[in-house]
C-alpha cells in the first residue's frame, strides 16, 4: 500500500467511526487537539511553539458546534474524494468545491438558507482541524496552498528533473513549489539567508544586485509566510547551516512575522517542528532603530490601537522574554511610533544596503 | 317682548344650524359618517337589549354624482317602532324612548332628527321609513320631514302594508349631500370596530365601489342592561325639579326613597338630618333656593351606597376576545372586564383587551381602539384619557418591546360617559376612570406576559431544533461519501439523535408551536 493510500484509509476510518456512532444512536463526537493560545506550549529546549495536550470535543448535538461539525464532515468528504480521484486540489479549490447553500424548511414551514461556509478562513480552519485530529498533514493529503515564496541567490535546485539556478533569474525570481521537500538542493554557496517581509523591498534588492554583492540568498513570502516558504527557510538553516536574518517593517506586525518564522504560530503549532527556524535572527527594523538610525519625523507613523494591542500580546510571549526585546517593545508602547522599511531610504537610496550590512557585520540583530 | 319672541322663534332649523358642528354634521364627509353612525346605533339599540341577534344592512348609493348626493339606507331586524310613534320619533327633536337610566348607544333623542334636518337642508328630500313592531299585523311606511319652525313632523306620505311574514324591524332611507371618497375609510373602520365589540351581530355593507360582510362570530350576547333609578349624586337641579313636578305631595324623605337608587327611608332620614333639612316637608313647597341647596347636599353627602351597575352592559371578556381575534386577525387576545366602579354617582365599567400578533403589523406604539358604550370612537384620539394611559403604560415590564404587533381595546360603559368635548369622540380625564383603565390594562398585560414567555420558550426549542436539523442532510451525504453507508439511514439516525436530545419529535414540536395560541392562552387565563 502506497503512502497516499494509507493516509486515505486513515481518513476513511475516522469518518466511519463518526458514522457508525450515529447509526447506533450515539452522538458523533470529534476529538480534536485544541488549536488555541491556551493549548500552545513553549518548548524551551526546542525553542518553538508546540501543541499542548488539550482536546476539544466537537459534538454534533451542540448548537454552538454543529455548524463546524457539518463543515468538518463536508471537508473530510471533499478531501477523501480528491484522494480517491488522485487529484491535488489547493485549499482554495476545496473552498469552492464545498461552498453551497443549505436550504432547510423547519417544522413551521419557514425556510432557512445558509452557506456551508462563507469565507475561506472557515474552510481552511476545518482542514487544519482534520490535520490535527487525524495526525495527517495537509501536504500528505495532497492538499496545497497558494505558495507565495520567491528565492533569488547563489543556490541551485532540481525540480521534476530540471536544474534551476536561482542566480540566473535576472530581475525575476524562482518561485517555490508546493512541496518544498520534493525540491532537491544541489548547491548553495551563500554566506547567509535574508528573509524579507515585503515583496517590493525584495524586488529592489534583486534589481540592485544586493544579493551578489553580499553572496546572500534572498527570500520573501510577501507578508505572512506560508508553510512552504517557512519549510524552505528551515531547511536552509538546518540542513545547510546558513544563518537566517529577517527584515520586516518596524511595527508589531513585522515582529510577529519574524516570530512566526522563528517559533511557529499558535494556529499551526502542531507543525512547528517541520516549519520553525529557532535560529532565525531579527535584523530590523526594530522600534529603537528610529532613534538609532535617526529616521526623520516625516517617515514616522503613529501606531494604531491594533498595533498597540499586538505589541502588548508580544510582550507576553515566552520567547520575547528578554531584556532586549522588552526594551524594544516598551519603547514602542511608550513612543507609539512605527516605520516602514522604506523609511531607511531617507538617508539615500543605498542606505538600506548599509543598514543591512551594518546590522549583520556588527552583530546588531536581535535573537 | 322682543326677547321672548326671539326665544320662541328660535326654530329648530336655527338650532340645528348652530349645533351642526357639535352633532357631527359640519361637512359632507363627516355628515355622511355621522348619518351611518346614528342609524346603525339605533339599530343596535333596537336589537341587542331585547336579546335579538342583530342583522344590519347598510347601503350607500350615489343619487346625483355631480351634486354629491347619496342615498343612505340602513335596515335592521329590531323591535320596530309602533306605527303611531313613527312621526314623532323622526320628526320631534328630543323625542326618545331612552331617557331612563340605563346604558344605551343613543341617549338624547336627537340622532334621527339631525339626520332628517341635515337631509332637508342639503337635498330637501324627505326621510323614508318602513317599520313593523314585533307581532305587528301591519308594516308602516312614512315619508317624513320636519316643520322647522314648529318642531313638528310633516307627514309627506303614509302607507300601510300587510305584514304577512311577521317581519319586524326598521328600514330607513335618507338622501343627503355627502362625500364618499373622504368618508369611505372612516365608515368602513367604524363598522369594522363595531363588529369587534359586537361579534354577535352580522353586518352587511355595500358602498358605491365596495362591499363588506362582517360575519357573525358567536351567538352569545351580553346580558341586557336593566333599567334603574338615578344615583343621588348624579342628578342636577333641572332633573330634580322635573321629578318634583311628578310627586308634589310627597315628603322629602318619601321623595328621596322613591326616586333614587339605593336610598331607603332610613338612609333618606340620615341624609336629611346631616343636611339639616326637614324630612316631613312636602317637596312641592320647596323654594327654588331650597332645591338648589338640596341638590348641592346630595352631591356632597358621603353616606350614599355605591351606584349599582346593573344598568350597564359590558361586552365581556369572551366577546371581546372573539371579536378582536376574528376582525383584527390577532394571534391571541387577552381581555379583562373590571368590576363596576363609579364617579360622581355614575356607575361605570372599564374593559380592556390586548390583541397580539397575527395580522397586526408591528408598530412603535400600540394601536388603540376606543369604545364608549360599545360605540367606536374614531376621532380626537389624542384628547382621550385612554391614549394617555396606553402611552404611559410600562410595556417593557410585560415583555413587550416596540416595535411590536400590539393593539389595545379600551371600552368604557357608563350611564353617563364623561366626554372630553362636545364632539363626543374622546373620554375626559376623570381620575376614577383613568385608574380603572390602568388596572384593566395591567390585568390584560399580565396574561399577555405569561403567553409571551411561554411562546419564547417554545420558539427557543424550535430554534434549537432547527439549528441542528438544518445540517442533517449535508452531514448524512458527506458521511455516506466517506463511508459508503446508506445516506437515508444516516439522516434518520441523526434526526433521531436530535429528537432524543430535545425530548420530542419534530411533529410534536410543530404542533406545539402552532397550537400555542390557544393552549397557552388557556393557561394564561387560568393563572391568577
Ligand atoms: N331602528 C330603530 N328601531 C326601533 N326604534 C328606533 C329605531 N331608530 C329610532 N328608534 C326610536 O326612535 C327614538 C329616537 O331616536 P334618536 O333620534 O336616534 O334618539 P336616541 O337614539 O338618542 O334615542 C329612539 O329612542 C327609539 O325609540
Ligand atoms: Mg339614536
Amino acid at each position: 500500500m502506497g503512502e497516499r493510500a494509507r493516509f486515505l484509509k486513515q481518513l476513511e476510518e475516522w469518518g466511519a467511526e463518526l458514522a457508525k456512532s450515529a447509526l447506533s444512536l450515539r452522538e458523533p463526537v470529534m476529538e480534536i487537539p485544541a488549536r488555541t493560545l491556551g493549548n500552545t506550549v513553549w518548548d524551551e529546549r526546542a525553542r518553538m511553539l508546540k501543541l499542548g495536550p488539550e482536546k476539544i470535543r466537537r459534538r454534533f448535538l451542540d448548537v454552538k458546534e454543529s455548524r463546524r461539525f457539518m463543515q468538518t464532515v463536508l471537508m473530510l468528504s471533499l478531501i477523501v474524494e480528491a484522494m480517491r480521484a488522485d487529484v491535488f486540489p489547493t485549499i482554495r479549490d476545496l473552498y469552492y468545491n464545498g461552498k453551497h447553500t443549505i436550504v432547510f424548511k423547519d417544522p413551521l414551514g419557514r425556510v432557512h438558507r445558509e452557506n456551508t461556509w462563507d469565507e475561506q478562513a472557515e474552510s481552511n480552519g476545518v482542514i487544519e482541524d482534520i490535520e490535527v485530529a487525524t495526525n495527517i498533514l495537509r501536504e500528505e493529503m495532497g492538499v496545497s496552498a497558494d505558495v507565495k515564496g520567491k528565492v533569488v541567490g547563489p543556490i541551485v535546485v532540481r525540480s521534476q528533473g530540471y536544474e534551476l539556478d536561482a542566480s540566473k533569474f535576472g530581475e525575476t525570481a524562482l518561485s517555490l513549489p508546493v512541496n518544498v521537500d520534493a525540491l532537491e538542493i544541489i548547491k548553495v554557496e551563500a554566506s547567509y539567508v535574508l528573509v524579507i517581509e515585503k515583496d517590493a523591498i525584495f524586488q529592489r534588492l534583486v534589481r540592485e544586485k544586493f544579493w551578489s554583492q553580499e553572496n546572500a540568498v534572498l527570500i520573501t513570502a510577501k507578508g505572512m509566510p506560508d508553510r512552504a516558504t517557512r519549510r524552505f527557510v528551515k531547511r536552509l538553516n538546518e540542513e545547510y547551516k546558513l544563518p537566517v536574518y529577517v527584515l520586516t517593517d518596524g511595527d508589531p506586525y513585522g515582529i510577529y512575522i519574524y516570530s512566526v518564522y522563528k517559533s511557529g504560530s499558535i494556529k499551526l503549532s502542531y507543525e512547528s517542528e517541520r516549519l520553525a527556524t529557532p535560529n532565525a535572527k531579527f535584523l530590523g527594523v526594530a522600534p529603537l532603530d528610529i532613534e538609532r538610525y535617526k529616521i526623520p519625523d516625516q517617515f514616522v507613523i503613529k501606531a494604531t490601537d491594533r498595533d498597540v494591542k499586538r505589541a502588548q500580546e508580544l510582550l507576553k510571549y515566552p520567547w520575547f522574554q528578554n531584556d532586549v526585546w522588552r526594551k524594544e517593545l516598551e519603547y514602542f508602547l511608550k513612543s507609539k511610533k512605527k516605520v516602514e522599511i522604506e523609511a531607511l531610504s531617507a538617508h539615500g537610496l543605498k542606505y538600506l544596503h548599509d543598514y543591512i550590512k551594518d546590522k549583520i557585520k556588527n552583530n546588531k540583530f536581535i535573537d | 317682548m322682543a326677547i321672548t319672541y326671539a326665544y320662541e322663534a328660535l326654530p329648530v332649523a336655527e338650532w340645528f344650524r348652530r349645533n351642526r358642528e357639535i352633532a357631527g354634521f359640519q361637512n359632507p364627509a363627516r355628515a355622511m359618517y355621522q348619518t351611518v353612525r346614528e342609524l346603525v346605533e339605533n339599530s343596535f339599540d333596537a336589537t341587542e337589549p331585547y336579546g335579538i341577534l342583530p342583522n344590519i344592512t347598510v347601503s350607500i348609493r350615489p343619487v346625483d354624482e355631480a351634486k354629491g348626493w347619496y342615498s343612505i339606507y340602513v335596515e335592521d331586524n329590531g323591535v320596530g317602532i309602533p306605527g303611531q310613534e313613527i312621526p314623532n320619533v323622526f320628526g320631534r327633536v328630543f323625542y326618545s324612548s331612552k331617557y331612563k337610566i340605563k346604558q344605551h348607544r343613543g341617549v338624547f333623542g336627537l340622532g334621527l332628527k339631525m339626520v332628517v334636518l341635515y337631509a332637508q337642508s342639503t337635498t330637501n328630500r324627505p326621510l323614508l321609513v318602513r317599520s313593523a313592531a314585533v307581532r305587528s299585523d301591519k308594516i308602516y311606511e312614512y315619508r317624513i320631514m320636519i316643520d322647522t319652525t314648529k318642531n313638528e313632523p310633516i307627514i309627506v306620505d303614509m302607507k300601510e302594508y300587510n305584514n304577512k311574514y311577521k317581519w319586524h324591524g326598521t328600514a330607513v332611507k335618507v338622501v343627503i349631500e355627502g362625500n364618499w371618497l373622504n368618508s369611505k375609510k372612516r365608515i368602513e373602520e367604524y363598522l369594522r370596530r363595531t363588529a369587534i365589540i359586537s361579534p354577535y351581530s352580522e353586518i352587511y355593507f355595500k358602498g358605491p365601489d365596495m362591499e363588506m360582510v362582517l360575519k357573525r362570530r358567536t351567538i352569545k350576547m351580553p346580558t341586557p342592561p336593566k333599567e334603574g333609578l338615578p344615583h343621588p349624586k348624579s342628578v342636577d337641579v333641572d332633573t330634580v325639579k322635573q321629578m318634583i313636578l311628578e310627586s308634589k305631595t310627597a315628603t322629602l324623605a318619601e321623595f328621596l326613597a322613591k326616586n333614587f337608587d339605593g336610598v331607603g327611608e332610613g338612609l333618606a332620614r340620615s341624609f336629611l338630618e346631616w343636611a339639616a333639612l326637614d324630612p316631613n316637608r312636602s317637596v312641592g313647597s320647596l323654594t327654588q333656593d331650597e332645591i338648589v341647596l338640596l341638590v348641592e347636599k346630595m352631591k356632597a353627602y358621603e353616606g350614599w351606597r355605591r351606584p349599582r351597575a346593573d344598568w350597564l352592559s359590558p361586552a365581556g371578556q369572551e366577546l371581546l376576545e372573539v371579536g378582536a381575534k376574528s376582525i383584527l386577525g390577532a394571534e391571541a387576545v387577552f381581555a379583562v372586564t373590571r368590576k363596576p366602579s363609579s364617579y360622581s354617582g355614575y356607575p361605570f365599567i372599564v374593559e380592556a383587551a390586548i390583541a397580539w400578533g397575527g395580522q397586526i403589523a408591528p408598530v412603535d406604539k400600540p394601536i388603540l381602539l376606543r369604545y364608549a358604550n360599545k360605540i367606536p370612537l374614531l376621532y380626537d384620539e389624542g384628547a382621550d384619557v385612554a391614549r394617555k394611559v396606553v402611552d404611559e403604560f410600562h410595556w417593557d415590564s410585560y415583555k413587550v418591546k416596540f416595535p411590536a404587533p400590539v393593539a389595545v381595546i379600551i371600552h368604557v360603559c357608563s350611564t353617563k360617559i364623561p366626554y372630553a368635548s362636545a364632539g363626543k369622540e374622546a373620554i375626559a380625564e376623570i381620575q376614577e376612570i383613568e385608574e380603572e383603565m390602568k388596572l384593566a390594562l395591567r390585568d390584560a398585560a399580565r396574561k399577555l406576559r405569561i403567553y409571551l414567555s411561554r411562546k419564547e420558550k417554545e420558539m427557543e426549542m424550535l430554534n434549537r431544533y432547527t439549528s441542528l436539523a438544518k445540517y442533517v442532510d449535508e452531514i448524512a451525504r458527506d458521511m455516506s461519501i466517506v463511508t459508503g453507508l446508506d445516506r437515508e439511514a444516516l439522516a434518520n439516525s441523526l434526526y433521531k439523535l436530535i429528537e432524543n436530545k430535545l425530548g420530542l419529535t419534530a411533529e410534536e414540536l410543530a404542533k406545539h408551536v402552532l397550537s400555542m395560541s390557544s393552549s397557552i392562552k388557556e393557561e394564561a387565563e387560568a393563572a391568577p
